[in-house]
């Protein structure tokens, strides 16, 4: 076979025990030797076992919270719930139950029960002022640091960088003292003149401990914008900060909406200062997390209120990724923006 | 149309001086190159007129205005960059009404303004094309659009047709001194390429290693240059030099002697100077007519022909047995032009004669211009 010769000497050895005395090789064993002259199926088969390895496990999770909000309460038994809601029985379809014995009112029960809505409106807030916070500081540090020339630029950036790794715990104590502390200054803006049981007593720590990190994936996008292009905003009209706005962050988009999803994702889930500095009503702004563990009663839980309000909870960040999920991906692995 | 005045302008950065103590004055609506060497500060210096960079000292009018310190939008200038730098996401008409609407003109007259723009640099019917979708000499003709528009009292270009292929290039320049002549506007040029230079300016100022060295109209620098470096630097190809000495007789080298009196000429015998003489300005003795006064005959060998069409280029030794330096350009080799219709071969030997009126004298140490032309030694009567 002189063309599988051409191809690879591998490939002629393994043709060659072909030619041998047929052996009787096992399944595993035949299997083996294909792979072997044919690479690309390892590859294949190793994707596939792997992507589906991953999204087993990060999908199953979602599929049992949503088995288990479709459960009745009072039949959160061990053995009913593993690939269908507890009292599930298609048989109660033929007597007229569309739901067959699961309880989809879970969903508005959430609603009713306690005011969710405002627990994901609070959270909401919270997301998207601190987003835009994060991405206003760090647009202008990003450009301080991506695209001028300055004394001890590296270590600054460094020390910046560092604050990302504190854990938030070290920040917790400090800041909650100060938080809950009355300061006469803020009486005008704040009822009691204390952070305390404020949306900026979360978005200030949160947005904070995530900048570092949006400074350093804007910085790199800003850097690569050609220095030309700032230099024809500034001559056409534009201040420096006018050249940022107007040609360095839209030509940046990819950067700045991973920066902004990434932050947003970040903030809404964040649950150690939230959980902290408000006192857990919804009134007091506290966030979706602190809603869905209310469902956690001192005599009374309800599990399948709190699975329904976890998926609800997910819902606006799928949506947000779904949405943004272009530019994400682009920022991500391109980063890298032509003339 | 304003004129610009750089007084004692210097711009170091760390240890390095990019422009040393530059003085210029540009007159009301002139056309001034400021050309050199890859690294003169010459782009230093325009982006110190454009307010990109702030000079370390001096100060900077436009149209008599202290604006050393104002930024660039307050300076009534605009700016044509060496890589365009149009707005990659706006489209043509976004990009050359950027400026207009920055400024908060009202609609009719953003519109009126960038019909009229684009009018003159022929990009009608293509208002709402990206400048990716773009050639180079149409993206180059929206960056100039973007400059006219705003009717600029300074007009600055920074090699604008550095990246444009040779043809379109001596296109551009065409365009840019029919635009110069229509707008009347004062134009501030860079380039490094001395033909740009010497084609479209009313004046240029020739620049290296930071230090102004002349500033004159184009044919001066050529005919009189003040120095050595603009001697080398402007002209193509480059004049011929010698280094040699004084004598009692006239100038004296290893392979030249050109007589003539040294007091009638400003120098002393003994004084170390360089001869230079551009290559037109040799002659072969058969053509001897060509030059109006020739000095005496120099019998040399043609090594390399060059012919480029409409003149041939002859590289000479000016003996048999001189070793030819890479570049042709050693001691003891000359360059001669001649007409494309000599008849002349390689490795023959012909008799040449220089034009004693476009010899110049420089001042080897200092590289200082001594003397242009040089007279024939009288003789003593008997």
């Amino acid at each position: 076979m002189s063309t599988d010769t051409e191809e690879h000497p591998d490939i002629a050895a393994q043709q060659q025990t072909t030619d041998e005395p047929e052996i009787d090789r096992g399944l595993l064993e035949g299997w083996v030797a294909k792979m072997i002259s044919n690479p690309e199926r390892a590859y294949r088969m190793a994707f596939y076992t792997f992507t589906i390895a991953f999204l087993l496990t990060t999908l199953f999770p979602f599929y049992w919270l949503l088995m288990l909000s479709l459960t009745p309460s009072g039949q959160f038994g061990r053995e009913s719930i593993v690939l269908t809601p507890g009292g599930f029985d298609v048989s109660l379809l033929s007597e007229g139950d569309l739901t067959m014995g699961t309880n989809p009112g879970a969903f508005i029960d959430v609603f009713t029960t306690l005011p969710f809505h405002r627990y994901i409106f609070n959270s909401f807030l919270i997301a998207t002022i601190g987003t835009v916070l994060v991405l206003l500081v760090a647009s202008l540090a990003g450009y301080v640091f991506g695209r001028l020339q300055f004394r001890g630029k590296t270590p600054l950036l460094l020390t910046v960088l560092v604050v990302s790794f504190f854990p938030p715990a070290a920040f917790f104590v400090p800041l909650n003292r100060l938080f809950s502390q009355n300061f006469a200054v803020l009486e005008p803006i704040v009822s009691n003149g204390s952070l305390y049981n404020h949306p900026s007593a979360i978005i200030i720590p949160v947005s904070a401990l995530y900048l570092p990190l949006a400074i350093f994936i804007l910085m790199v996008f800003y850097s690569q914008i050609p220095d030309g292009l700032e230099d024809a905003a500034r001559v056409e009209g534009t201040t420096r900060l006018g050249a940022l706005f107007r040609v360095i962050v839209p030509l940046s988009a990819p950067g700045v909406a991973t920066a902004g999803v990434l932050s947003f994702i970040t903030i809404y889930n964040e649950y150690f200062f939230s959980s902290l500095m408000t006192s857990g009503r919804p009134e007091d702004w506290a966030p979706m997390l602190e809603g869905v563990l209310s469902f956690q009663g001192q005599y009374e839980t309800l599990f399948n209120l709190m699975a329904a309000s976890s998926i609800i909870a997910v819902l606006p960040i799928a949506i947000l990724v779904i949405v943004a999920q272009e530019k994400i991906v682009s920022g991500l692995t391109q980063g890298a923006v032509k003339e | 149309m304003a004129n610009v005045k750089l007084k004692d302008i210097t711009k170091r950065y760390d240890d390095v001086t990019a422009v040393d103590t530059m003085n210029l004055d540009i007159e009301h609506g002139e056309f001034l190159t400021l050309v050199g060497p890859s690294g003169c500060g010459k782009s230093t210096t325009m982006e110190t007129i454009a307010g990109l960079t702030l000079p370390t000292e001096g100060t900077i009018e436009i149209g008599g205005r202290d604006v050393t310190n104002l930024p660039p939008k307050d300076r009534g200038i605009s700016m044509v960059f060496q890589n365009i730098a149009l707005f990659p996401h706006m489209d043509v008409y976004d990009n050359i009404s950027f400026g207009l609407r920055l400024r908060k003109y009202d609609q009719e007259e953003v519109d009126r303004r960038v019909e009229e723009a684009a009018d003159i640099v022929q990009l009608e019917g293509m208002m709402d094309r990206m400048p990716s979708e773009m050639s180079g000499g149409q993206r180059q003709r929206v960056a100039i659009g973007r400059a006219i528009v705003r009717d600029p009292d300074v007009f600055l270009m920074d090699e604008p047709l550095a990246n444009l292929d040779a043809e379109l290039k001596v296109h551009m320049r065409t365009q840019l001194q029919r635009l110069h002549k229509q707008l009347d506007t004062t134009v501030i040029y860079v380039t490094h390429d001395q033909a740009q230079a010497m084609t479209m300016s009313d004046r240029i100022a020739v620049i290296d290693a930071g230090e102004l060295q002349q500033v004159a109209s184009p044919l001066e620098c050529y005919n009189t240059p003040t120095n050595l470096f603009v001697a080398g630097f402007i002209g193509s190809p480059s004049m011929n030099f010698m280094d040699g000495e004084i004598t009692e007789d006239g100038f004296t080298s290893k392979y030249t002697t050109i007589d003539f009196d040294p007091a009638t000429h400003d120098v002393e015998p003994g004084q170390r100077v360089t001869l230079g003489v551009r290559p037109e300005d040799v002659h072969l003795e058969r053509d001897q007519s060509d030059a109006a006064v020739a000095t005496r005959t120099f019998n040399v060998v043609t090594d390399v022909l060059e012919p480029m069409g409409d003149e041939l280029f002859v590289y000479l030794l000016m003996e048999r047995d001189v070793e030819a330096s890479a570049e042709g350009r050693g001691e003891g080799q000359l360059l001669m032009s001649v007409g494309p219709d000599t008849t002349i071969a390689e490795d023959e030997e012909v008799s040449v004669i220089f034009d004693r009126e476009k010899i110049h004298l420089f001042d080897t140490n200092s590289g200082n211009a001594i003397v242009h032309g040089l007279e024939p030694k009288s003789v003593p009567e008997p």
